[in-house]
């Protein structure tokens, strides 16, 4: 049983209510000295006859297990050392009122406003990835709720224990963090609870009906404060008036908040258009409470040597036991003056994860979820975005089979005949068997690749590599559905074409996938700079060559099935059809992958160039393998059957630049790249509606344009001093600076 | 000492060396509960899992006593795990009575 398990065991069953010890028997013996026998003397000195460096030891206790003992007495390792402890008695809720250490009843105004922000704190500090135990928890309010006398601060508490019973509900629903195995580890959210409770023994409606009479309360002491016509204006009154305001703005924040969360727990469709205005509400609050922290009182300095200013009614230690012994003693809670910024975001992020359910189509959804991604959003969105996709892993928002929408992504990117309703291949009972056999085994994929995104961005890259293997069985199930249909259709229909629609999607999802898992590494600042080239060649000369092939296919395949179509209405109705020049659906994916495969190309031969000219750093250790490393950042894509796997001993012939006749030189190699960069520039000019990513490859491109024409034109060439990569513009293609 | 051969397996002399005493002593407390009074006051209680010439001791499941023992301010013990006490930190160490037995009692020579 390794230590973290003993811990957990252990912990489980320490926090039941009453002390009455651990069922192991040993406080009691503990109590019976009698039983104890001291051999300090006889041990120490038996100890002296061991050799230097032996260990007196069981057999099957060995150096391995020795080497997990934490050290008692180091300051880092032993948190509970006396001496790194706080002078102040560390009491609990109820010592806290027995000692008359904590208010329950008369908290005046400042007081209650002190308690709700450092608590909103708390919360917030919590949602970002610390232990319950050192954020909500700390207040020692929510320990006991039934315990407090004054009305607003026993709503309050319920209200805030409710919100975080919601959201670690939510967060475990959608499983957007790894499982917690060994308490020891850390993840980005901590799922255990510690056994506290979460205010079960009251409904939902009962807290928010009770935080509803508490601000009705409220607003009647607000408007009883309010100034009258011509009377004179009292500045106590005023300031009365204010600080029933701030608390009122509160509550109030508090019961919209939660209303919202429960709102979301609903399973109707309709319920998230009502969570997005309930949020929007509560943001309407948030100017007057960021106005309003004056009001409420600040922590009280302990004067313990280094300890943490002690706010009124809460103790960060109170739950020191629950805890492992390596963890940090404080968690570190955010300071009120970013508590509102703080919320503005979240409610930001829940507003934005309302919006998905305004889109249909499957691609618009996985754009959608990646975009959203790249924000890094917080835990609770992320959460929330995947709980409303997929409602209890069923329907998508609760009303769409997946099956369903895959069809639409289908005839929307390729239009393959046989979903073509004027196809005669549409009710043939043998083509709808294959084609609904492909779909239902595209649904389990593409529900995860949809998922992959709700991930941190992190683990979303391992994920992505992991689930090429299930598109790669896709794959193979596609070429083969494709090749059944295409030979149905020969006989049915000659004059269309199947082709290869299915195996074009699927190939499409594949590239995108590679592209992507490629691509984050650059964010997440995975590689070496000795390795962009290979990282810059396989996307530009690969992913991207072959990304351009699928989409142009997947457009002609759209472009033979609209003219068929066309055909068949000309031919019935008698009125000639305008011509009309649409936007092909493709044009924007397929300019963008253009602009990106010169971003791509003009980086690698930067790097190449760069290379040459010796302003490279590179390992030149003995073991060093650049194919060793070459192969690990390619991993995944071994699982791939399309495109195939370049090898490292591929990539090097490929790539060889002794194939030319003269082999270009670092000067033809900026000069190469400089075009590139500038053939980037001039496609995302022509984008007739620029989004904020075009722009953000815009930022790279021009500047990137005139330091390759530098360096051709031999600037510096002499200076040895590195390059910098400057990212800050856009996250995958760097500003290179020479410096 | 230097001369000294470490051999495995009982010691084929027919008087027990001073040294293979001492280890038989202390390998008969292995995995027994023991309580050790720490320099700064508190009490570790744990199974004895190992040590070394400088007495430093590994506790298995161990419990962390912040008061003496005789008073019970504090309540529950904090758990530790698998913890190391340093040699120069061990004030006193304690191991139930019936731990020890008759024949390998410890300062039975006294």
């Amino acid at each position: 049983m390794s230590s973290g398990e003993v811990v957990t065991m252990v912990m489980k069953s320490a926090v039941e209510d009453d002390d009455a010890g651990w069922g192991l028997g040993i406080p009691e013996k503990m109590k019976n000295n009698a039983n104890w026998v001291d051999i300090t003397h006889e041990f120490k000195g038996a100890c002296k006859e061991l050799y230097l460096g032996e260990l007196l030891h069981d057999k099957l206790f060995g150096l391995f297990e020795a080497m997990s003992a934490i050290e008692m007495m180091d300051p880092k390792m032993d948190a509970g050392m006396i001496g790194n402890q706080v002078n102040r008695k560390v009491l609990n809720f109820e010592q806290a009122i027995k000692e008359g250490a904590i208010k329950v009843k008369d908290l005046s105004l400042p007081e209650l406003i002190g308690i709700i922000d450092t608590s909103f704190c708390c919360l917030i500090t919590w949602l970002e990835g610390h232990s319950l135990a050192q954020t909500v928890f700390t207040c020692l309010y929510v320990h006991n709720p039934d315990l407090i006398e004054e009305p607003a601060l026993k709503a309050f508490a319920l209200g805030i224990l409710k919100v975080c019973d919601i959201a670690r509900e939510k967060v475990n629903k959608a499983a957007v963090f790894e499982e917690v195995r060994n308490v020891l580890q850390s993840e980005d959210f901590q799922a255990m609870t510690y056994g506290f409770k979460m205010a079960n023994n009251v409904t939902d409606l009962r807290v928010t009906g009770m935080l509803k009479d508490v601000e009705d309360e409220l607003q009647r002491k607000v408007k009883s404060t309010r100034t009258r016509q011509g009377e004179q204006r009292d500045p106590e009154v005023e300031v009365e008036h204010q600080q029933f305001l701030a608390l009122f703005n509160r509550i109030k924040f508090t019961r919209l908040l939660l209303t919202a969360l429960i709102t979301f727990t609903k399973k109707e469709t309709s319920s998230v258009g009502e969570a997005q205005k309930l949020v929007a509400q509560a943001a309407d609050l948030l100017s007057a409470i960021h106005s309003s922290i004056q009001h409420g009182i600040q922590s009280q300095n302990d004067t313990t040597k280094g300890d943490h200013p002690i706010m009124m009614g809460f103790e960060p230690l109170v739950n020191q036991r629950l805890l492992p012994p390596t963890f940090p003693r404080y968690a570190k809670i955010i300071k009120r003056e970013d508590m509102v910024a703080y919320f503005s975001k979240l409610i930001e992020r829940i507003k934005t994860v309302c919006d998905v359910i305004n889109t249909t189509n499957l691609h618009g959804i996985l754009d959608f979820f990646c975009e959203f991604s790249e924000q890094s959003p917080c835990v609770l969105s992320r959460s929330l975005l995947q709980t409303t996709f997929l409602i209890d892993n069923k329907k998508v928002f609760g009303t769409h089979l997946m099956q369903d929408m895959i069809k639409d992504a289908l005839r929307y990117f390729v239009s393959p005949p046989v979903l073509s309703y004027k196809c005669c291949l549409f009710n043939n009972h043998q083509a709808k068997d294959y084609i609904d056999s492909f779909v239902t085994h595209c649904s389990r994929p593409f529900c995860s690749l949809i998922q992959i995104h709700g991930h941190n961005r992190a683990r979303q890259r391992d994920k992505l590599g992991h689930i090429l293997e299930e598109f790669a069985t896709l794959q193979d199930e596609a070429e083969k559905v494709d090749a059944a249909l295409h030979g149905l259709l020969m006989k049915l229909e000659p004059q269309r074409q199947h082709l290869a629609c299915l195996g074009t999607w699927i190939l499409y999802h594949n590239l995108r996938i590679m592209v992507q898992y490629l691509l984050s590494g650059f964010e997440l600042e995975l590689y070496s700079m000795h390795e962009y080239y290979y990282i810059y060649w396989y996307l530009s000369e690969f992913l991207y060559a072959w990304l351009m092939s699928t989409l142009s296919r997947a457009d002609s395949s759209q472009m033979a099935e609209e003219r068929i179509v066309e055909e068949q209405v000309k031919g019935r109705s008698s009125k000639k059809t305008k011509k009309k020049k649409k936007v092909r659906p493709l044009s924007k994916e397929i300019t963008m992958s253009q602009a990106y495969q010169n971003m791509c190309a003009g980086m690698y031969k930067t790097m190449v160039a760069l290379d040459m000219d010796g302003k490279m750093r590179k390992p030149q250790f003995e073991l060093d393998s650049e194919q060793v490393r070459y192969e690990h950042r390619f991993a995944p894509f071994n699982s791939v059957v399309t495109p195939p796997p370049v090898h490292y001993i591929q990539f090097k012939e490929m790539s060889d630049l002794k194939k030319y006749n003269p082999p270009p030189g670092s000067a033809d190699l900026y000069m190469a790249a400089s075009k590139h960069f500038q053939q980037a520039k001039l496609i995302l000019e022509n984008v007739p509606i620029p989004d904020p990513e075009v722009n953000r490859i815009l930022k790279v491109a021009k500047p990137n344009i005139v330091v390759m024409k530098l360096l051709a034109g031999g600037h510096k060439k002499e200076t040895k001093v590195l390059p910098e990569f400057d990212f800050s513009a856009h996250k995958y293609f760097p500003v290179v600076k020479i410096i | 000492m230097a001369t000294m051969i470490e051999e495995n397996g009982p010691s084929t002399h027919s008087e027990v060396s001073p040294s293979s005493q001492a280890r038989q002593k202390l390998e008969g407390l292995l995995n027994k509960n023991m309580r050790i009074r720490m320099t700064d006051g508190r009490t570790l209680v744990g199974l004895f899992l190992c040590t070394d010439r400088d007495c430093n001791v590994i506790l298995g499941s161990a419990q962390e006593f912040l008061k003496s023992t005789d008073i019970f301010s504090q309540g529950e013990p904090r758990v530790l795990g698998l913890a190391m006490i340093p040699g120069h930190h061990v004030v006193s160490i304690e191991v139930e009575a019936d731990s020890l037995e008759d024949t390998q009692r410890f300062g039975a020579n006294r």
